[in-house]
């Protein structure tokens, strides 16, 4: 069988409902706030063919930091790219598990986020991207070769000039880090992670920062933060440009690029700073600020933070059903199977963009669950 | 630089035209450049040449340290010195000669993104096998880099370059990578700039621009470098419309001009 990996009806129940892989190996695992993505879109997905086999194919969970408090994740002092790798997977369809996790003494390594199959663990966003797009999971599928080489050259170009001004916003400016980023931070660690963490990681960005823009004719500190919040404005601008009024960079289907570049910007628009220099001139810029919203609005509905307890259980009863009903339909797929993974790769299916409305959310999704 | 110190040097440069006796400052050719300066010198040369603007090239052992901000190559151009490949682009600009107006701001944007690209990885490609690939280290590069200075001094100075590149690379995330991923990289990044380059003479069609010089620079020094092994330049050799760039760009700017680009100028095929 290619991949070697076995598949067993025990499997579609896990498949359905396991959410939870968090923390260390090891330690103790807090599954109280663990999420599904998007149960009815997933369902949606499991009707075509080809999607079902590699919607339910594999086991894989992602761990994630996740703040209730705050809608998205902070990029991480040593250039984690957690909401990109969150955005990339909801764009390609592939099934994640959005763990929270409160232990985090693996954590603190600097190895989020991490990817986990049954096979391997994954770190770094670039290789999981990878690994997705391996395992057929492409948002890239469409692009032709030169999309995909703008693409590498646009991420360097947001790693280059973006990313010192952002890790500058949430982690080295005094008034930010310490009203806004220190206290989100410490508020989800344990007690003595809380104390240390916090300090390694702005100090780890404030090294970055100077090694790497610091140089000479630059001598002070307030020279490169000038610079580099100048490089930012200057690449949000250029960004702008390249946008222009399309709904993503590369057509109507979001790519690698938009993961990227959503994952840089979003935390950036959405967080509510004190010293918000960055996020003015974003907010100036209106079709980034679109771009962030539709996104948000069409993959990260479900996800959003601040969910209460009676909407958790809303949700876990929505993906007990989804499971029940996934079980049923476990032998059929199997006997596809190997035929339909015998066939070429198969180009993605168009993702219908979600537009609910608060009100008609779980109403809808039950309605969607009826086969 | 502020913005008004920044506006006052382009007022500066603005006034004068280029003069004759310009000049450009790198290490010894033959005995001290290393692989990561030899291609920010050479796409200095490039772009200079495309722009048809005259300049001297002079080795000094210490151009790293006469250098504003640390990096080689700079150029000495009536009374100021400029440093580095983005800012010499900029003073050219103020002095009225430029080759990226004619592009929209779309293709301004995508040539800065893959001129990032092309710094972000080759580059920290090659001052990666420079200095924290042990074997290159202990063959070439520290005989190379301390060259010019007695012992011990040579020593001391290699080591004190070694630590601070490793240290940036630490920062950057590149102090784990393996050789093999290094390369995977150079790979990746080749190929991305083969596929932009496509079958067009330019990566912006007809007319060369500031990103041709830069990637002429590096490739032309990969693959005319010798190093311990010669991976990297297979990298590159894989693509075949790259060489040919690269071998365009060096007949018509620099051979058709009478410049030698290198006494012994060997294309490891």
């Amino acid at each position: 069988r290619p991949g070697g990996r076995t598949r067993s009806p025990g499997r579609w129940a896990e498949a359905g409902r396991t959410a939870a892989r968090c923390t260390a190996p090891g330690s103790i695992p807090s599954t109280s706030h663990s999420l599904a993505c998007d149960p009815a879109e997933a369902w949606r997905e499991s009707h075509s063919f080809s999607a079902r086999l590699r919607v339910f194919s594999a086991l894989k969970a992602l761990w994630l930091w996740r703040e209730s408090r705050a809608p998205l994740c902070t990029p991480g002092a040593f250039g984690e790219k957690v909401p990109e790798s969150w955005a990339y997977a909801k764009f390609s369809g592939a099934p994640l598990k959005v763990n929270v996790i409160d232990n985090t003494w693996r954590g603190s390594r600097g190895d989020v986020p991490i990817l986990t199959t049954e096979d391997n663990i994954v770190s770094q966003p670039a290789k999981i991207l990878n690994f997705l797009r391996k395992q057929k999971y492409n948002a890239d599928y469409e692009l032709s070769a030169r999309q995909g080489a703008d693409t590498l050259a646009y991420i360097a170009l947001l790693e280059e000039k973006l990313l010192p001004a952002v890790l500058h916003t949430f982690w080295v400016e005094n008034d930010n880090y310490f009203t806004v980023t220190k206290p989100w931070f410490a508020s989800r660690i344990p007690f003595p992670l809380s104390l240390i963490l916090p300090g390694r990681m702005s100090k780890g960005a404030l090294n970055r920062i100077l090694l790497t823009r610091g140089e000479p004719p630059l001598y002070h500190l307030q020279e490169v933060e000038a610079q580099i919040y100048r490089d930012a404005k200057e690449c949000l601008n250029l960004l702008s440009h390249r946008l222009g009024t399309s709904q993503f960079f590369f057509g109507d289907m979001p790519s690698t690029l938009d993961a990227y570049v959503f994952g840089f910007l979003a935390p950036l628009y959405k967080v509510r700073f004190p010293k918000v220099q960055l996020q003015e001139h974003l907010k100036q810029l209106s079709n980034l600020c679109r771009f962030c919203d539709d996104i948000l609005n069409s993959y990260f509905r479900h996800s959003l933070g601040g969910i209460s307890p009676a909407g958790q259980e809303t949700v876990d009863a929505n993906l007990q059903k989804l499971t029940q009903l996934v079980n049923k339909e476990s032998n059929l797929i199997e006997k596809m199977d190997d035929n339909l993974r015998q066939s070429p790769q198969l180009p993605p299916r168009k993702l219908p963009t979600l537009k609910l409305t608060p009100a008609e959310e779980e109403s809808n999704s039950l309605q969607r669950l009826s086969p | 630089m502020s913005l008004v110190a920044e506006a006052f040097v382009s007022q500066i440069a603005a006034a004068e035209p280029w003069p004759e006796n310009a000049t450009l400052y790198q290490q010894l050719k033959g005995e001290q450049i290393l692989l990561s300066d030899n291609a920010a010198s050479l796409a200095v040369q490039a772009f200079l040449q495309m722009c048809n603007l005259p300049i001297k090239v002079v080795c000094r052992a210490n151009a790293e340290y006469m250098s504003p901000s640390g990096k080689v190559p700079f150029i000495h151009v009536g009374n100021q010195v400029v440093s580095e490949l983005g800012p010499i682009v900029q003073f050219v600009k103020a002095k009225g000669h430029s080759l990226s107006d004619g592009l929209d701001e779309v293709q301004k944007a995508e040539m800065k993104a893959y001129m990032e690209l092309v710094n972000n990885m080759l580059l920290t490609a090659e001052l990666y096998l420079q200095w924290c690939d042990e074997a290159t280290v202990g063959e070439i590069t520290h005989a190379r880099y301390g060259s010019p200075y007695p012992w011990p001094l040579n020593h001391i100075l290699a080591y004190q370059k070694q630590w601070e590149v490793r240290r940036k690379m630490k920062a950057i995330g590149w102090g784990k990578k393996t050789l093999d991923q290094v390369l995977e990289d150079v790979d990746q990044c080749c190929q991305a700039l083969s596929q932009r380059l496509g079958t067009q003479p330019y990566f912006f069609n007809k007319q060369p621009t500031e990103l041709d010089a830069l990637v002429f620079g590096h490739l032309y020094t990969i693959l005319t470098t010798q190093l311990t092994s010669d991976e990297l330049s297979e990298k590159v050799k894989n693509y075949s419309n790259l060489l040919a760039f690269c071998r365009r760009i060096e007949q018509h700017y620099f051979e058709d001009r009478g410049k030698v680009l290198k006494k012994h100028s060997r294309w490891y095929f």
